[in-house]
């Protein structure tokens, strides 16, 4: 350890000279504070500094705000709802892939087009969402799930149909392998997957939400400092005002009350967009998702021909989450969130069309269990009868997707106004600490001058 | 000078050491060295023993039914107070079936309709009662919910691939025996294996609640037993390469042979399944009617005619129809 009070008699002289510099300085300070002039001068060095550091400091965090809310929009929110897309396709795949063997034969062109859209869907929002996991170590993993059972489940349905062509039962065998993995692994995964992307949307909105605490305290210990100095140079030189120092103390009001302003605005903007756009997105994806576990234990129940009680058991479990005026429907809860009210009606509709399709649900239950297995058969799937289950669940469905839409747009809407708001607050955070720099060091220059 | 000489020292110790560090290794993002295969819903290795009831079942003739009371009532005027009368009444028969056994019950994946040699049995029997062999309602229920669905009164008959055995007879009645098939092996067109001994410590395939799983446990070779819900389930995990083999009834193994011509069936036959029409244990008038229905079937030839139609596609002899066995 080489220290610079005591260099010792071993050192060479050039050596010491160098090592001696900050305790030069620094006795130097120190004596000059001693005299008027030399700690007016300290005072504005002090202040210089400050205010330079107050304004990087104050800059960056409006960029780094700034970036947090492009962020939001541009990625964050894609993603998580490219994780609850992953979750409807490979769900509408599943009960999609089982109304097609309930309609025996070679199943209807319009099936197959649907079994496969969904998958490509699935496979291009699930290449979209592994792009994006990066460091998170759970959502890495169900991921990875996800890539490696999604090809099993495709080579098990591709099986199954092939044996169905041939009329072999063991179509009805692979296909029930497909269901079994899609329900026990697939789908838990794109439901945790989706959990976590929408965590980290609304941690992100929080962050892009938060007030930088920090900076203000800095901007208030400058703007402290700069009335201390203001009265001290009163007490000393009995003039009332320092040109320089009154404008950089106005420079430093004018920051405090646009960035302040601004950000509370901004805070308020993505507040809202969180709350009538991403939270009730979320609770319409929750009742999307619950339709189609009720959709897929309806043709379940069909499939298995009465040895299918579990499936109907798990339908009858989820529909309070459908229908009824309890806080328990999410349907109800997603309309208190409404901002609009054509969202509002939206979920109506979707309201109307989920109890239809219960009353549609009870009827096929009630011509399968007397009997009627074929008539149930085409009530459940028939997507040309007006009021056959299918039609209402696909209405229930599209209605969802509007109101998820209109809740995506306003989020965007938002978040995007918020971004707005934050425009050229970085530059002038960065000019407006550069002017009351100047404005102290004039301000001290002018003072000292008259001590010459 | 000591502080320059040490300062060297340390950024040539430092020079050293960024060297050796240079050689690293090509880094893999992801190794996956086992695959979570699929398996059908329900599939157990080495399923805990069913409970099996205190009392051993009483030595008992299983293949003896109740005799038919008389000619059969004509169609649609089943006599008073008899269990035939009441679901005449309710205007269908109800029948337990499966959907996944090739041949004796499936579902035709082109018209969606039940087919086999089971349903051929249940449509007799509908055909009997009504005069209408559509006058059905079919219930699929596995091997291991037979009995349930009898005993719970969800069913008026169980036509099934079911054994009749002793310990069944407890529960429930059996009608006189329409088939008797036998216990085989079904492996790999290519595999040497010709019995169960040679599987030792190997998984072999059966349904869950069948005679058959319980043949598979209790043998001396040690099999690793694997039971499914239901038999098709068996077929794709030995074309998935899970079990080594399957081992069932000839019946069934026969129509899983006739879905993939790549399996075979291997050995003798080691047990005698004989197949009996389950009917709940108070229902006696209906175990007397549905055994005249069966002699009646196989004295006209419908029998003969169903086999063949279902069972002559595995290329099998037809054998002769069994002698019907009663109590008295």
């Amino acid at each position: 350890m080489v220290t610079t009070s005591a260099p010792d008699a071993g050192t060479a002289p050039g050596t010491r000279k160098v090592l001696s510099v900050p305790a030069t300085a620094a006795r130097r300070v120190r004596k000059s504070a001693q005299s008027t002039p030399g700690r007016l001068f300290v005072v504005g060095v002090g202040l210089v500094v400050l205010a330079l550091v107050t304004g990087v400091v104050g800059a960056l965090a409006m960029q780094q705000k700034q970036s947090t809310i492009d962020n939001l929009i541009e990625h964050r929110e894609p993603v998580a709802a490219a994780s609850q897309q992953i979750y409807r396709s490979l769900s509408d795949a599943d009960a999609t892939a089982a109304s097609a063997f309930l309609a025996g034969g070679t199943p209807p062109a319009a099936l197959r087009d649907r079994y496969e859209l969904d998958i490509a869907t699935a496979g291009a929002n699930l290449a979209e969402a592994s792009a994006d996991v990066g460091g998170v170590v759970a959502a890495e993993r169900q991921v990875n799930e996800l890539a490696k059972q999604l090809p099993v489940y495709t080579g098990l349905v591709e099986t199954a149909r092939a044996y169905n062509r041939q009329g072999y039962p063991s179509g009805a065998a692979y296909l029930r392998e497909a269901s079994g993995l899609m329900r026990a692994k697939i789908l838990p995964a794109a439901q945790e997957l989706y959990r976590i992307d929408f965590e980290r949307l609304a941690a992100e909105q929080d962050a892009a939400g938060s007030f930088p605490w920090f900076t203000l305290a800095l901007v208030l210990v400058l703007l402290g400092a700069l009335v201390a100095a203001q009265r001290y140079l009163l007490r000393r030189t009995n003039r009332l005002l320092n040109v320089g120092l009154v404008v950089a103390t106005g420079a430093v009001v004018v920051g405090l009350i646009w960035g302040s302003a601004a950000l509370l605005i901004e805070s308020s903007r993505v507040s809202d967009g969180h709350e009538h756009g991403t939270s009730q997105v979320e609770v319409i994806v929750q009742a999307r998702i619950v339709a189609l576990k009720m959709r897929a234990n309806e043709t379940l129940t069909l499939v298995a021909r009465g040895d299918g009680a579990e499936y109907e058991a798990e339908f009858k479990e989820l529909t309070k989450e459908l229908t009824g005026r309890s806080d328990e429907n999410l349907l109800v809860r997603a309309q208190g969130l409404s901002a609009t009210q054509e969202t509002t009606d939206l979920l109506a509709a979707a309201q109307k069309n989920a109890d239809d399709w219960l009353t549609a649900h009870n009827r096929v239950r009630e011509l399968d269990d007397g009997g009627s297995y074929q008539e149930a058969v085409s009530l459940a799937i028939s997507t040309d009868a007006k009021t056959s289950a299918a039609t209402m669940f696909t209405m229930l469905d599209d209605n969802l997707l509007k109101a998820l839409n209109h809740g995506r747009q306003k989020f965007v809407e938002e978040t995007s106004g918020a971004s707005n708001v934050m425009t050229g607050l970085v530059p002038g955070v960065a000019l407006l600490a550069l002017l009351a720099a100047a404005g102290v060091t004039m301000g001290i220059r002018d003072r000292l001058r008259e001590y010459r | 000078m000591r502080a320059v000489r040490a300062s060297l020292l340390f950024v040539l110790l430092m020079a050293a050491v960024t060297a050796c560090a240079g050689g690293g290794r090509p880094v893999d993002l992801a190794t996956v060295s086992s695959v979570d295969r699929p398996r059908p819903v329900g599939a157990e290795e080495n399923p805990a023993p069913p409970s099996t009831s205190a009392a051993p079942a009483p030595a008992c003739d299983p293949t003896a039914s109740f005799r038919p009371q008389g000619a059969l009532p004509p169609p649609g005027q089943m006599p008073a107070n008899t269990t035939m009368k009441a679901i005449q009444d309710a205007g269908q028969l109800i029948a337990g079936v499966d959907q996944n056994t090739f041949l004796f019950g499936f579902r035709n994946p082109t018209t969606n309709a039940l087919e086999g040699f089971d349903i051929d049995r249940v449509r007799e029997i509908a055909k009997a009662i009504f005069g209408d062999p559509n006058k059905v309602q079919f219930k699929v229920v596995t091997s291991a919910g037979r009995i349930k669905a009898l005993t719970d009164g969800e069913v008026h008959v169980v036509v099934r691939t079911m054994t009749a055995t002793c310990e069944r007879w407890k529960d429930i009645n059996f009608s006189a025996i329409y088939y008797t098939a036998g216990q085989r092996i079904l492996v790999d067109r290519t595999s040497k294996i010709a019995n169960l001994d040679q599987l030792g410590g190997q998984k072999v395939c059966a349904a869950k609640g069948s005679t058959s799983i319980k043949t598979i446990s209790d043998h001396a070779a040690k099999l690793i037993p694997v039971q499914v819900d239901n038999w098709s389930d068996c077929l794709i995990m030995l074309q998935q390469g899970q079990v080594a083999a399957v081992s069932t009834d000839d019946t069934i193994l026969s129509g899983m042979v006739a879905q993939d011509p790549n399996v075979k069936m291997a050995g003798p036959r080691f047990t005698q399944e004989p197949y009996g029409i389950g009917i709940p244990k108070a229902n006696v008038d209906m175990v007397s009617f549905v055994n005249g229905v069966l002699a009646k079937s196989i004295a006209d030839g419908s029998w003969a005619a169903s086999y063949d139609q279902w069972l002559g596609r595995t290329g099998e002899q037809r054998p002769a129809p069994p002698t019907p066995v009663y109590q008295d």
